[in-house]
C-alpha cells in the first residue's frame, strides 16, 4: 500500500519512521530478556564489588589484588597463551584445508579437526583429568611405546592441562569459523599469486589471513570469553596454586559467603573482555570506514 | 560443505599442490604425521572416557583396566539412579531454551541485519554480555530475583537462564543469516504488492533458514552443556545432566562420570557431524558484523 | 509481537505446566546433603527405602550439594535466599550441612529448634551438638555422624610413615612430591591438614578452637605459613578430596590427607589397594560431625522430625553408620555399641586406637580464626 503513495519524498519519511518503531519492537523481547535477566544482576554485581559498608570504595579490589594477584596475571596468561595456540593451530589447520590440493588429506582433516567441537566443558575436563593425569592413558601410552621411562612421567593436571583442555576444545571452534571464512573468500587472488610463484605459506600469510582478519578476531574473543567463564576446566584440572579467577571467585563465596570481592574478581575478568571487545570493535570499525572509502 | 568447495576449484589446487610440494614423498610422510598426532591428540582424551566406561577395575600399575564389565552402566540406568531423569530433564530444557530463543532472536536477528540501526554495535555487545560475564556472581543475583517472583527450582526459570546465555548464538547468528539474504529479492517482491509479513516468511525466511537452525544447535548444546546456573536457579527440583556428571567426578566415581560424559557426547557428535549441512561458510563469515 | 510475546508467555506456561507435572501426587520430602557422594548415596540408598517403607505414600528426594565448606553455602544460600524473600516455606525438608553452617544457620534464625522434640534426642549428648565452632546451637541440631581427617598412606611402599608434621616434613624433602594435599579451595580435607599445620606452628589447638578471638593472633602464624609455602613445593597438588584418594588409587602419590569416612567407603568399594592405611599425625589433625538440621520453615515438618529421628535411632547408627560404612556414630557411643557385635564396633578402631582419637582428633578452630586461617594461606601460602 505505500507503494501507491503519490509523494515519494514523504513516503521516505513515513517509511523511514515507521521502520524505526517497528525495529525497536522486535528488538524488545530480546532485549528485555538481556536486561532484566542480565544487565540488571549485573549492575547489582558490579555494585556489590564497590560497595564498602555504605559507601563505596576500592576496598574489595584492594583485597583481591593481596590475595589474588597471582592468579589474576595467572589467568590473563593462561587464557592468553591458550589463544595464541589456537590461533596458530586453526590457522594452520584452515590454511591446509583451503590450499592443499590432496583430497584425501582434506578431507580426512575436516572430519578430525571439528569433533571436539559440541563436546562440553564439562565432559572434556573429565576426559582430560584421567587422559593426563601421571598414570593416566597417554602417559601410560607414551611409556609403552617406549617413548618417555616411567621415571619422566609427569602430571600435567596444572597450568599445562589447563591450556591443552582449552585449546583441545577451542580450536575445532575457531577453525570451523576460519575455515570458513576462507572457504568463502574470493579465489582470484590466491590464484594470481600462485600464478606469480608464490609460496603456499606467503599466500597463507599475505593474501588470504589479511582478508579474514575480522573472523580471526571473532573467534578469538568468543573463545577467550568462554575460557573466562569455564569454571569446571580449573576446578577440575588446574589443582594446584595458582589457579584461575572463576575458581577464586566460586571459593570466596562458597567458603566466605564475600560477594564483596567475589564480584571485585568479576569485575575485573569482565575488564579483561571488555578491553578486548572494544580493540575488537575499534578495529572492525576502522575496518568499514576503510571499506566505506572506496 | 567444505569438500564440495574444494571441489569446486580442483584444477587450480592441484597445480598449486604440483608446483608447492616439490619433494612429494617427504610431504606426503609429513602430512600424514599431522594427521595421525592430530587424531591421537583429539581422539586420545575420548578414548579414555570410553575405557574409563567399561572398565570395573583400574589401578597402579596397570595400564589398561584389570577388569571390564557393564556393572557401572546397570547403576546408571538401573531404577535407584537418577540419570535417566535427569537426561529427559537436560532435554526438556534444552528444547524449551532453543524456542523461546528463537522466538526472540529471528524479530531481534532481522532487525539488526540492517546496518543503519542507531547503537547497533552496541546492542550486538549487548547480546554478547551474558557469554562474557564470568555468570557465577550474575546467577546469585538472578537467584534471588527468581525467588521473588517464584520461578527458582522450576523450568521455565532454568530455561530463562539458559537462554540468555544462549542469545548471542541464536542472535549473531541470526545477524549473520539475514544479511546475507539478497534484499533485491525482498525489494521485488514487495514492489509486486506482497506484504511485509508475507515477503518475510516466503523470501526473507527460507533464505536465512540455514543459519537460523545453526543458531538453534548452538543454543541447543549451550543448553545441555549449562552447569553453574542451573544449580542456583534449578536446584533442588530441577537436576540437569551435567549436574549429575559433575558430582560423579569429583567424587573419582570415574565410571559413572563417564558413562553421564558418554550419554551427552552423543548429541554433541551428532550435531557436529551435521552442523555444516546448516552452516554456509558465507553465514560464518558474517558472524558478528 | 504482542503475538510473539503471548506466545511466549504460553510456552513459559507449558513448561511450568511440565514443570509442575513431575511432582506427583505423592508426598515429597526434600532432603538437601552437604558432603561427599558417598554420603548422598548413604540417604539415598540406606536412609530413603527404609523410611519410605515406614512411611507409605512418602518419596524422598535426595539432592547432594558437593563437598566441603561450598557444599553447605549452597544450602545456606538457598535458605537465605528463601528467607528474604518472604517465601511462605522453604523447599527443603531436611538438610546435612557441615559443622560451621549449623552455627552459621542457627545465627541467621533460619533453623528449627527440633532436637527435644524427637525421642533420640537425648541419645546425642557429646560437646559439637551444643557448640559448633563458637555458635551455640543447643537444640538444632543432631550429628549424622562424626568424622576425623588422617593421613592415607600406602604401606607398601611407606613401611614406617610419619607420626607427626615434622616427620613429615622431612620425608617430603627426602621424597619430594610423593605426598599431595587438595590445597585449601577443593574440599575439607586439605583445609583440615592447613589447619593441622597451624595448630602445630602457628597457635595451640586450645587456643583456636575455644577462643575468644583476637585478630592479632594471625600475624603470628607468619614463620609458620612461610614454611607451609616451601613445603608447598615439595607436595603434589590434588583435585578435591576424592582427588586424593583418586591418587593414592592411581600411583601417583603415595600418602595425603583424607577424610576417614570417606577412606573406609572407598576401601569398601574396591577402589583403593589394601595396602592403603591410616595414620593420625600428632600433634593433630580436625575432625567434625555433619548436622541434620530442618529448616525453620521446611514444608514437611512432621515428616522431617520421623526422618531424623529414625536416621539417628540406635539401629540405624549401628547397622548404617558404624557396620556398614565405618563411620563414627553420631549419638554417643554407648548407644550405638549395644546394638553391634563387638567385633563390628572394634573394626572401627583397628587403623586409629580411641587413644590417637582423644589425643590427635581436634576440632575446627572457632568460625572466625577458621577464616584467618583460610585467609592468611591465600594471603602468604598461594598468592
Amino acid at each position: 500500500m505505500p507503494v501507491r503513495h503519490p509523494d515519494p519524498q514523504l513516503l521516505e519519511v513515513i517509511t523511514m519512521k515507521q521502520s524505526r518503531i517497528f525495529t525497536l519492537m522486535m528488538l524488545c523481547p530480546a532485549l528485555l530478556m538481556v536486561v532484566g535477566l542480565f544487565v540488571i544482576p549485573l549492575l547489582s554485581s558490579v555494585e556489590s564489588a564497590f560497595a564498602v559498608g555504605d559507601r563505596y570504595g576500592l576496598d574489595h579490589f584492594q583485597k583481591a589484588a593481596e590475595l589474588y594477584g597471582r592468579d589474576i596475571l595467572f589467568t590473563m596468561g593462561i587464557v592468553g597463551l591458550s589463544a595464541l595456540i589456537i590461533a596458530l593451530l586453526s590457522i594452520t589447520i584452515s590454511g591446509i584445508l583451503t590450499l592443499s590440493g590432496n583430497r584425501r588429506l582434506v578431507s580426512l582433516l575436516s572430519a578430525l579437526y571439528r569433533w571436539p567441537l559440541f563436546i562440553p566443558f564439562i565432559v572434556a575436563a573429565q576426559c582430560m583429568r584421567t587422559f593426563l593425569a601421571k598414570n593416566g592413558l597417554m602417559n601410560n601410552a607414551l611409556m609403552s611405546a617406549d617413548l618417555i621411562t616411567p621415571l619422566q612421567a609427569v602430571s600435567f593436571l596444572d597450568w599445562s592441562g589447563i591450556v591443552f583442555t582449552f585449546v583441545w576444545k577451542q580450536t575445532a571452534f575457531a577453525t570451523l569459523m576460519i575455515a570458513g571464512a576462507m572457504a568463502a573468500m574470493d579465489k582470484s587472488h590466491i590464484q594470481a599469486a600462485s600464478n606469480l610463484g608464490a609460496g603456499r605459506v606467503r599466500i597463507l600469510f599475505q593474501i588470504i589471513l589479511p582478508q579474514v582478519t575480522g573472523t580471526v578476531g571473532v573467534a578469538l574473543i568468543l573463545s577467550i570469553v568462554t575460557m573466562l567463564s569455564v569454571l569446571s576446566v580449573p576446578l577440575m584440572i588446574g589443582t594446584g596454586t595458582p589457579t584461575m579467577l572463576t575458581a577464586d571467585m566460586a571459593f570466596r563465596i562458597s567458603s566466605y559467603g564475600d560477594y564483596g570481592v567475589a564480584n571485585a574478581l568479576g569485575v575485573i575478568s569482565w575488564l579483561m573482555v571488555a578491553g578486548l571487545a572494544w580493540y575488537y570493535l575499534k578495529q572492525s570499525m576502522r575496518n568499514n570506514t576503510a571499506g566505506a572509502h572506496h | 560443505m567444505l569438500v564440495s568447495t574444494m571441489d569446486g576449484r580442483q584444477m587450480p589446487a592441484r597445480n598449486l599442490l604440483a608446483r608447492l610440494l616439490p619433494g612429494g614423498i617427504a610431504g606426503v610422510i609429513l602430512q600424514g604425521l599431522l594427521i595421525l598426532v592430530l587424531a591421537l591428540l583429539i581422539f586420545g582424551p575420548l578414548l579414555n572416557l570410553i575405557l574409563w566406561a567399561v572398565a570395573e577395575v583400574w589401578y597402579f600399575p596397570y595400564k589398561l583396566p584389570v577388569t571390564y564389565g557393564t556393572k557401572y552402566w546397570a547403576q546408571v540406568f538401573g531404577p535407584q539412579s537418577d540419570a535417566m531423569a535427569s537426561l529427559s530433564t537436560s532435554i526438556i530444557i534444552a528444547l524449551t531454551t532453543v524456542v523461546v530463543c528463537l522466538l526472540v532472536s529471528v524479530p531481534a536477528g532481522y532487525a539488526l541485519a540492517r546496518r543503519s540501526l542507531p547503537a547497533r554495535a552496541f546492542v550486538m555487545l549487548l547480546f554478547l554480555m551474558p557469554q562474557a560475564f564470568p555468570n557465577l556472581a550474575v546467577y546469585i543475583n538472578v537467584a534471588r530475583l527468581f525467588y521473588d517472583l517464584g520461578l527458582n527450582g522450576t523450568i521455565a526459570g532454568v530455561v530463562l537462564v539458559h537462554a540468555v546465555h544462549g542469545l548471542v548464538f541464536s542472535v549473531w547468528i541470526t545477524v549473520a543469516a539475514f544479511s546475507g539474504v539478497n534484499e533485491d529479492l525482498e525489494k521485488a517482491a514487495r514492489n509486486l504488492g506482497a506484504s511485509p509479513l508475507r515477503t518475510f516468511f516466503t523470501i526473507t525466511l527460507p533464505q536465512a533458514l540455514p543459519g537460523i537452525l545453526a543458531g538453534c544447535i548452538f543454543v541447543f548444546l549451550e543448553s545441555l552443556d549449562e552447569f553453574t546456573g542451573t544449580f542456583f536457579v534449578g536446584a533442588p527440583d530441577v537436576i540437569t545432566l551435567p549436574m549429575l556428571l559433575y558430582n560423579a567426578s569429583m567424587e573419582g566415581n570415574y565410571q559413572i562420570a563417564s558413562i553421564t560424559a558418554l550419554i551427552l557426547l552423543v548429541p554433541s557428535v551428532l550435531f557436529m557431524l551435521v552442523v555444516e549441512k546448516f552452516m554456509r561458510p558465507d553465514t560464518l563469515a558474517r558472524i558478528g558484523k | 509481537m504482542f503475538k510473539l510475546k503471548a506466545v511466549a508467555g504460553s510456552c513459559l506456561a507449558v513448561a511450568l505446566g511440565l514443570s509442575a507435572s513431575f511432582a506427583s501426587a505423592e508426598t515429597v520430602l526434600n532432603v538437601t546433603t552437604a558432603g561427599g557422594q558417598n554420603m548422598v548415596d548413604y540417604v539415598k540408598e540406606y536412609l530413603a527405602p527404609r523410611f519410605e517403607k515406614s512411611h507409605p505414600g512418602v518419596k524422598v528426594r535426595v539432592v547432594g550439594t558437593g563437598p566441603g565448606d561450598s557444599g553447605s553455602n549452597k544450602i545456606f544460600e538457598k535458605l537465605v535466599a528463601q528467607e528474604r524473600s518472604g517465601a511462605n516455606n522453604y523447599d527443603i525438608d531436611v538438610a546435612v550441612v557441615h559443622q560451621k553452617f549449623g552455627g552459621k544457620m542457627v545465627n541467621e534464625s533460619l533453623l528449627s529448634r527440633y532436637k527435644d522434640e524427637i525421642r533420640t534426642g537425648e541419645l546425642a549428648t557429646r560437646a559439637t551438638t551444643e557448640n559448633a565452632l563458637g555458635s551455640n546451637v543447643t537444640g538444632y541440631v543432631m550429628p549424622m555422624f562424626h568424622s576425623q581427617t588422617a593421613l592415607a598412606y600406602n604401606s607398601s611402599i611407606i613401611p614406617n610413615p610419619p607420626s607427626s608434621y615434622d616427620e613429615l616434613i622431612a620425608f617430603t624433602k627426602k621424597h619430594p612430591k610423593t605426598f599431595g594435599y587438595n590445597g585449601i579451595k577443593n574440599g575439607m580435607s586439605g583445609v583440615s591438614f592447613v589447619t593441622g599445620w597451624i595448630y602445630a606452628y602457628g597457635s595451640d589447638a586450645g587456643k583456636l578452637t575455644e577462643g575468644p578471638y583476637d585478630p592479632q593472633v594471625k600475624d603470628s602464624w607468619n614463620k609458620a605459613l612461610a614454611d607451609l609455602k616451601d613445603f608447598n613445593k615439595n607436595v603434589t597438588f590434588t583435585p578435591g578430596n576424592a582427588g586424593t584418594l583418586d591418587m593414592l588409587n592411581r600411583g601417583e602419590i603415595y600418602m595425603g590427607p583424607v577424610w576417614v569416612d570417606m577412606f573406609y567407603t572407598w576401601k569398601a568399594q574396591g577402589k583403593l589397594p589394601p595396602s592403603v592405611k591410616l595414620q593420625l599425625i600428632a600433634p593433630g589433625m580436625p575432625g567434625q560431625p555433619m548436622y541434620y538440621v530442618l529448616p525453620k520453615r521446611a514444608e514437611n515438618m512432621k515428616l522431617a522430625r520421623d526422618f531424623i529421628e529414625l536416621a539417628t535411632s540406635p539401629q540405624v547408627q549401628a547397622e548404617g553408620i558404624v557396620k556398614r560404612f565405618n563411620w563414627y556414630p553420631g549419638i554417643d557411643a554407648q548407644h550405638v555399641k549395644n546394638e553391634l557385635d563387638a567385633a563390628d564396633w572394634d573394626k572401627l578402631f583397628l587403623e586409629i586406637t580411641p587413644e590417637d582419637l582423644a589425643t590427635k582428633g581436634k576440632s575446627f578452630p572457632i568460625a572466625s580464626y577458621f577464616n584467618d586461617i583460610k585467609e592468611s594461606y591465600e594471603r602468604k601460602v598461594a598468592n
